[in-house]
């Protein structure tokens, strides 16, 4: 199981993480900076 | 951990992967996929038996027209609490624990890829539960905006309404950190040989809505963070008095509320992929397109978010575009209809239970894929807005759709879980008892939302009567199925029972058929080769 440790899936995961960050900020600056 | 090697150095002998902890800190400390789908399966049928207690109670108050039970606010606590209780306590958490129990299993990997936030995913939605159904204790109970949660009903409602935000958040929170795991499962730790386009249907829905995930559950986040700083922070993006638009938060929350609901189908449509091409003992008819099919439902799911607000009023080009863009959906939806059909022309088929949930899920799936492009239609659907018929659609889809897709999913993979095979009897009894009921329930709702019947209403004019009354004797049938279901099927078929072949359907295909039943707790520690 040392595919659980290893810094490709780490890497993935911060990428897909990102992704969700900036959809999550995004619909609330959109709407609080550009009306 | 010494156990563990000593497991390990008997890598041939099964008895040996089954080592694992015992009593409540197997469960609560679980990172093994197994357990941890186990987890989300009996979670979701939880909730499914809440929600279901709850949709009960409406269609009791609805029996007759008149307050017979419940008083109006109390009615529409129901409604709203249904629904959320449903979808993100009962479908979602359901496609998590088959995606938990049979991706690693399918593509050849020991485990998911992060096991510890895997865990954490799955123990944030209890206490997202338990916040959600206590706030009917609190004053004012539990919100009742309907499961949209829309502004401005969701900026006025009492302390419920906070405690359904928090439940959201943190459910959205768990599917996030769900996704991201499989996802990286999936790219990352395929077997040797296991090509992407190698890999069975269930894994590649999962991707695909593991995608859609990350991209919408964020925007939800974002609109009920906005909600929450309108009711307590003096924000005003919802609040018109304050130069906000209550419009827009419809416009945020159907950019994740459409994608959501093909988050609830495309493992369905996995799930089905996989036991259709089995029982017709051939294989799957046009896989590539149904992969590129499942590709086209997700791109187009981003784009259609406005035909659940035709009746907010826009301009007649985004009323055009957005009829069109919902009609385009139709075509791969119906190219998988097609391969599903082709698939089974000709095949060498038999109708065990789990085959017969997924044609019976063909059948009525497709009749709410038909009555949603009627919706499409923009005129038409300005008359439908808010009636039965919407009700009868989006259950067609959700029920006979998801729902049956889960239950074939549980008929098929079931004997890999507990090593039992269910009794096929009492399978087929389930399975023609939720259908019939389920269409007794429902169907009716057509010509009640054509008549012009509002939905979320605890009163109906009496000419509504006739229909109400059978749609609620179906209902409570529908709730008895799986009321049997649950103690004449699942219970006994853990307890015991024939005993599962390693392959108990002989037209099944994949790796998840080439461990032993049940699967071990340990499953391919060595990578097998695909060729």
């Amino acid at each position: 199981m040392s595919e659980q440790n290893n810094s490709r899936n780490l890497r993935t995961a911060l990428i897909l993480l990102s992704v969700a960050v900036v959809f999550f900020l995004g619909v609330i600056l959109k709407h609080s900076l550009l009306r | 951990m010494s156990t563990m090697d000593h497991a390990h150095s008997h890598a041939d002998d099964h008895a040996h992967d089954d080592h694992h902890p015992h009593g409540w800190r197997r469960w609560l400390y679980a990172t093994n996929h197994k357990d941890i789908g186990t987890l989300y399966l009996w979670f979701s049928f939880a909730m499914l038996l809440t929600g279901g207690l709850l949709a009960l109670g409406i269609r009791a108050e609805l029996f007759k027209p008149g307050l017979q039970l419940f008083q109006p606010e109390f009615f529409n606590q129901l409604t709203t609490m249904h629904g959320l209780i449903m979808v993100f306590g009962a479908i979602m958490p359901a496609f998590v624990g088959f995606a938990n129990w049979m991706i690693p299993l399918q593509i050849g990997a020991a485990d998911m890829a992060f096991a510890r936030m895997n865990n954490f995913s799955f123990w944030l939605l209890p206490p997202a539960a338990i916040l959600l159904v206590s706030s009917f204790l609190m004053p004012g109970g539990a919100t009742a905006a309907g499961w949209t949660l829309y502004a401005p009903l969701s900026t006025q409602m009492g302390i419920g309404m906070d405690m359904g935000i928090f439940a959201m958040h943190i459910m959205g929170a768990s599917s996030i950190m769900g996704s991201i795991n499989i996802v990286t499962t999936i790219l990352n730790m395929r077997a040797p040989g296991m090509t992407l386009m190698k890999m069975p249907m269930f894994a590649w829905t999962w991707l695909i809505t593991a995608y859609l995930l990350i991209a919408v559950m964020p925007v939800l986040a974002g609109a009920i963070t906005m909600t929450l700083t309108d009711r307590h922070f003096g924000t005003s993006f919802f609040n018109a008095a304050g130069g906000g638009d209550p419009v827009m938060y419809q416009h945020i929350f159907w950019f994740f509320g459409h994608p959501e609901v093909y988050i609830m189908i495309l493992p369905a449509f996995g799930i089905v992929s996989q036991i259709i091409p089995a029982f017709a003992r051939k294989p799957l008819f046009g896989y590539e397109s149904m992969v590129y099919a499942t590709s086209s439902i997700a791109i187009l799911s981003f784009i259609v978010w406005a035909h659940h607000m035709f009746a907010t009023g826009m301009p007649v080009t985004s009323q055009l575009f957005f009829m069109y863009a919902t009609m385009l959906i139709a075509v791969p939806t119906g190219v998988k209809v097609f391969n599903w059909i082709a698939t089974m022309w000709q095949g060498s088929m038999t109708f065990e239970t789990p085959m017969l949930w997924a044609v019976g899920f063909i059948f009525v799936f497709t009749m709410g894929g038909f009555t949603g492009l009627i919706c499409a239609i923009t005129p038409v659907d300005i008359q439908l807005q808010d009636t039965y018929y919407v009700v009868a659609h989006f259950h067609y889809v959700l029920v006979a759709g998801s729902l049956f897709a889960l239950f074939a999913g549980f008929y098929y993979w079931g004997p890999k879980w507990t090593g039992f095979m269910y009794n096929e009897t009492r399978g087929k009894i389930h399975f023609w008892a939720s259908l019939v009921t389920f269409n007794v329930t429902f169907f009716p709702m057509h010509f009640l939302g054509l008549a012009g019947m509002p939905r979320r209403y605890a009163d109906y004019a009496a000419q509504f009567t006739d229909f109400n009354m059978i749609a609620s004797i179906g209902a409570f049938g529908f709730g008895l199925s799986q009321v049997y279901f649950l103690f004449f099927v699942v219970l006994p078929s853990i307890r015991g029972g024939e005993k599962a072949a390693d392959k108990p359907w002989d037209g099944a295909e994949g790796l998840e058929w080439t461990v032993p039943s049940p699967a071990p707790f340990h499953t391919f520690e060595t990578p097998p080769t695909v060729k």
